[in-house]
């Protein structure tokens, strides 16, 4: 991140759109592969999380604002987001401690 | 200019700090939505995840053709409406207006296709007995509740989206509003595509019938 006015050029833009559409096409590729469901999430998740960190930082020039914009904004979202993991446990109970379906 | 009037702006000079973000106010504004936006988006997401590990008769019933076919026709779309909105942002800085207007033109036409597509797709999956509260496969109703849930307040956005770029493009054209005015919008527009980017694998690929 850094201060600049250096937004890129629509060959660049097209060249990141590309690369997104790539990460997309690999996501469907794993899907069509017989994963189990954890190790898909996860590899699902991790995909998404770097198409939305490039989106962010390219499309929506995050990266060619002041630094102050993004420290003040992203570390409180993911704080929030790590807050809401503590539903986890309830989820398994759900799960697992019910009355069996007849 | 006055005494008292140098002693005014003497004033308010010491009374405002400079801004730590140097952004138009709109756009920090459009930057605080954003972000409140992404924690709904976010915790709907969780709350979709905690039924589906809780749920033990969770129904799969996507399969790799229409379904998933259809779904990366509309993340084509999606990231491609997100390119010609860049490609308006840009040509709305240099002031060519004609360009903007047509780039933001094609937005508009990408986003009703994209929202045709999930309409339809939406229109198949009632025909099949699907809806919040019915699941034709016998399973849990959890997932017709949270994919129409989640990908309905997903579609408000597109086509809130759709309403707004179509609301900028002639008040642009009119010289009521500027290219700050586009360039926020278009933050919105890379935003709803950046939550398609969690929806399609969460609430699609994850339901891959196997």
């Amino acid at each position: 991140m850094t201060e600049t006015n250096h937004e890129p050029g629509m060959k660049e833009y097209i060249a990141i759109w590309v690369g997104l559409l790539c990460i997309v096409g690999i996501e469907a590729f794993l899907t069509s592969m017989n994963l189990s469901t954890r190790t898909l999430l996860v590899s699902l998740l991790v995909l998404a999380f770097i198409e939305a960190g490039i989106a962010l930082l390219y499309f929506m020039h995050l990266k060619y604002e002041k630094p102050n914009l993004f420290w003040s904004l992203v570390p409180a979202v993911i704080f929030v987001l790590f807050m809401m993991n503590h539903i986890w446990p309830d989820a398994y109970r759900m799960a697992n401690l019910r009355v069996p379906i007849q | 200019m006055s005494e008292s009037e140098i002693t005014l702006d003497a004033g308010h000079a010491a009374a405002l700090e400079p801004s730590p973000y140097a952004l138009q106010s709109k756009k920090l504004t459009m930057w605080l939505f954003i972000i409140s936006d992404a924690v709904t988006f976010g915790a709907i997401l969780f709350g979709y995840a905690y039924l589906r590990i809780g749920t033990p008769n969770w129904s799969t019933p996507f399969h790799f053709s229409p379904n998933i076919v259809n779904g990366l026709v509309m993340t084509f779309v999606l990231l491609s409406s997100s390119l010609t909105m860049l490609a308006a942002d840009a040509a709305a800085k240099e002031g060519r207006k004609s360009s903007c207007l047509k780039w933001l033109g094609a937005t508009v036409v990408l986003g009703i296709v994209f929202a045709t597509l999930h309409l339809r797709e939406w229109f198949h999956m009632f025909d099949e007995g699907w809806s919040l509260s019915k699941n034709p496969l016998g399973g849990s109703v959890q997932f017709g509740a949270t994919f129409f849930s989640i990908t309905g307040l997903h579609l408000m956005h597109v086509i809130s989206g759709i309403i707004a770029l179509i609301v900028i493009a002639i008040g642009y054209n009119t010289d009521w509003l500027d290219a700050g005015h586009v360039e926020t919008t278009g933050l919105y527009w890379h935003f709803v595509d950046l939550v398609w980017m969690f929806v399609f694998p969460l609430l699609y690929l994850m339901n891959v019938a196997r």
